[in-house]
């Protein structure tokens, strides 16, 4: 089956190794001018716990002007998705539109191993690129995560063993939607649209929450942000540890204009503290761990639902 | 049309084409050439080798009979009239295809059979 | 003598429709089979259920003795060509056959080789004639030397060249592998020359089913002067009846030779007789399997 996958998928897997060496090449090119700006301006010494005078601009100078670039880089976030759907989708939707399963399904090789070949086959193709892709972004953010941490959707969704695992789950997702529609292009509609809720949904909802997060109180002028974390929530709560909502906030800072004094003195004074929530970057690892896991059951279960019922096709 | 293919052996026999000791076409080759079932070129072969005229050689194919002198062949035209004469009479008595080849097969069997005792 | 195929009861429904029902039927090794019928009768069905492709709605089928949808072991033994004879089409004609030798652990190299004759192995499918892509469906169907070999509706775009080519290149590989061959075929002079069995199908049931030697010996037609009908000795059944001025002829099935002076009796085609009970309302009661002549005495 080895071959007969290799040479009905060679049009895509071709495709999308085109795809991994054009993005890698695209990110040695963009990289350089990133990492020259890093040494120039010496940001080692920025960072904690090394300091000096004038590093809040110096950092904030530097996230701004590759922050445009650090936007398209998070579009590499589809790459891994959109090629696992395309190649899943596919696999059995086109020997349906083709009428070709009459032919695929009537030699010696039974209908569960054929699908089951071709979608290991598959998916170790696929999890590599996506390695390869993970790979290449780490080494693109090098800089940037120096600087700004990892933790964050836009570093950690690219880099690490997430996506692979997005990946699989794509592809998984792909091949059953392909063997339920039948249709190539209803598959693909229908496979991303379930990723991408799936993604989102796992993103908001359970990310967050996979280790308790921590919380720190600041009182003093500065927001405290430390740039590594991934940053939850941000909120000013009062003496007993009640939220301060934007508009009380607003109407004390107002109090406090119109008597003359210093508003953070003010929120002090009242027992008012900033609570920061967040997900500390040394976590990294282990969230990876945990959000991979999640998408490779999610796909082996895709996966096995659909060998199950390849055998039951067409009714 | 088994019928036809061994009408054609015995027309190539009489006119010479074929010679005592040639092989006649592997089943295959006819099978090939004309597009009919095998099991009737089989059939066909079978008859002829029953008729005397043929005889198969186990994994070598068929061949003529070498000891069939072609000037008998001369004869079966006459024969053949005979024949035909009979088998008019035959179903004028009202007797069907079915009875009348059993009653040729076993005819012959008979006569066959006090031949060689 | 083993049977190939053995449906029993076997019926299949689509939505409300039924495509196939009722369906008893046995098809013995090592013979040519015709399967006949009109558009829609239940031949591509019938075909369908015997390779696993669609699943009975009643009844069964069994196939080498093996049920196809819970037994996929039986693809080594069986060669299918679905209507249209589908390929990859991007496929080359070479690729087509390491395709069928990498999916099939009897795949005889030699054989295909010889079956497909000269020609390109670098051709694509896609640019292959119509008479060229039924004949490569048919070589990779036949290089694992079936046991069986079911064919949907081959000639139904070949032309009449074309059609006698994959006819010959079809006795060809059965005469080297001994398979037995079901052909299905609306049209049933394309397969005349080859079937040693016919099996009639007309909306989903079978009409007729027999050695095609022993059909034609069993029916004849009866011309004579119109009259009552009684009991006519010989005849077992009317299969058709049709009167124009004063004439009567009848197409029956007899059980013993017809002599009655006031008929004449006729012999009948293969094609009259199949169009007649295309034409016949009546449904025959399904019948026990029989694997030996069909012979209707007593």
């Amino acid at each position: 089956m080895a071959w007969v996958t290799w040479r009905q998928h060679r049009p895509q897997l071709l495709a999308m190794a085109g795809l991994v060496l054009g993005v890698a090449l695209a990110a040695l090119v963009t990289d350089l001018p990133i990492r020259a700006a890093y040494h120039r301006q010496a940001l080692a010494s920025c960072l904690p716990p090394a300091t000096r005078s004038g590093c809040d601009i110096i950092v904030s100078h530097f996230r701004g002007e590759f922050a445009g670039r650090v936007a398209v880089a998070r579009w590499l976030m589809v790459l891994p998705g959109l090629a696992g759907l395309l190649v899943g989708a596919p696999l059995v939707a086109r020997e349906f539109e083709h009428g070709t399963y009459r032919l695929a399904w009537t030699q010696s090789v039974s209908r569960r191993r054929w699908l089951l070949s071709k979608t290991s086959l598959l998916a170790l193709v696929v999890v590599v690129g996506a390695a390869v892709l993970a790979g290449v972004a780490t080494w693109w953010r090098v800089p940037l995560d120096a600087v700004g941490g990892r933790m964050s959707p836009g570093a950690f969704d690219i880099e690490g063993l997430v996506v692979p695992a997005y990946a699989f789950f794509a592809l998984g997702v792909g091949v059953l939607a392909g063997l339920l529609l039948r249709r190539t292009i209803a598959a693909v509609s229908v496979a991303l649209a379930a990723f991408v809720a799936v993604r989102l949904g796992v993103e908001k909802l359970l990310r967050p929450h996979f280790l308790p997060p921590l919380h720190r109180t600041v009182t003093g002028l500065t927001q405290g942000q430390l740039a590594p974390d991934w940053i939850l929530n941000n909120s000013l709560v009062d003496a007993v540890g009640r939220q301060i909502s934007t508009s009380r906030e607003d109407l004390a800072i107002l109090h406090a204009q119109q008597a003359g004094i210093d508003p953070q003195g003010y929120f002090l004074s009242l027992g008012w503290r900033r609570v920061i929530t967040f997900q500390p970057p040394g976590r990294f690892w282990a969230f990876q761990g945990i959000e991979a896991a999640i998408f490779v059951v999610l796909g082996l279960l895709a996966v096995g639902l659909a060998v199950t019922l390849v055998r039951r096709t067409p009714a | 049309m088994y019928v036809q293919i061994v009408q054609q052996v015995k027309e190539a026999l009489r006119l010479g084409l074929l010679d005592g000791g040639e092989q006649l076409p592997t089943v295959r080759e006819v099978v090939a050439d004309l597009a009919i079932n095998p099991n009737t070129v089989a059939k066909a072969y079978r008859e002829l080798e029953r008729e005397g005229l043929v005889v198969a050689r186990q994994g070598r194919g068929t061949f003529v009979s070498s000891s069939l002198p072609a000037a008998s062949l001369e004869h079966h035209d006459d024969l053949r009239r005979q024949l035909e004469q009979w088998f008019r009479a035959a179903q004028r008595a009202g007797i069907d295809e079915e009875s009348i080849r059993a009653l040729v097969s076993s005819t012959l069997r008979e006569a066959l059979a006090r031949r060689a005792a | 003598m083993t049977a190939t195929l053995e449906a029993s009861a076997l019926g299949k429904r689509f939505r409300r429709a039924w495509a196939l029902r009722n369906c008893t039927l046995t098809i013995p090794e090592h013979t040519v089979v015709g399967l006949t019928g009109p558009n829609g009768s239940g031949k591509s069905t019938l075909l369908g259920l015997a390779v696993g492709l669609l699943a009975p709605s009643e009844g069964s089928i069994l196939v080498l003795g093996r049920d196809p949808r819970s037994d996929p072991s039986v693809f080594a033994e069986i060669g299918y060509v679905s209507q249209e004879a589908p390929l990859y089409r991007s496929f080359t004609v070479g690729e087509m056959l390491e395709f069928a030798r990498s999916t099939n652990p009897r795949w005889d190299r030699s054989l295909a080789a010889e079956l497909l004759g000269a020609g390109s192995t670098e051709t694509r499918v896609a640019a292959l004639s119509s008479g060229d892509r039924a004949r490569l469906a048919l070589t990779l169907a036949l290089g694992k030397r079936p046991r069986l070999l079911l064919l949907d509706e081959p000639f139904a775009r070949l032309d009449p060249l074309a059609g006698r080519e994959f006819l010959q290149l079809l006795m060809d590989g059965v005469s080297e592998t001994g398979s037995t061959v079901v052909v299905a075929s609306r049209v049933v002079t394309d397969i005349e020359r080859v079937c040693e069995r016919i099996v009639l199908l007309a909306d989903g049931h079978v009409r007729l089913e027999g050695a095609v030697e022993d059909l034609l010996a069993d029916h004849r037609v009866l011309t004579g002067a119109r009259r009552p009908l009684g009991t006519i000795h010989g005849v077992e059944r009317i299969v058709r009846e049709r009167h124009s001025g004063r004439q009567l002829t009848l197409l029956v099935k007899t059980d013993a030779p017809v002599l009655d002076p006031s008929w004449s009796v006729d012999e009948i085609g293969l094609e009259e007789l199949l169009l007649a009970y295309m034409a016949s309302e009546e449904v025959p009661a399904p019948r026990p399997p029989q694997l030996s002549r069909l012979r209707w005495h007593g």
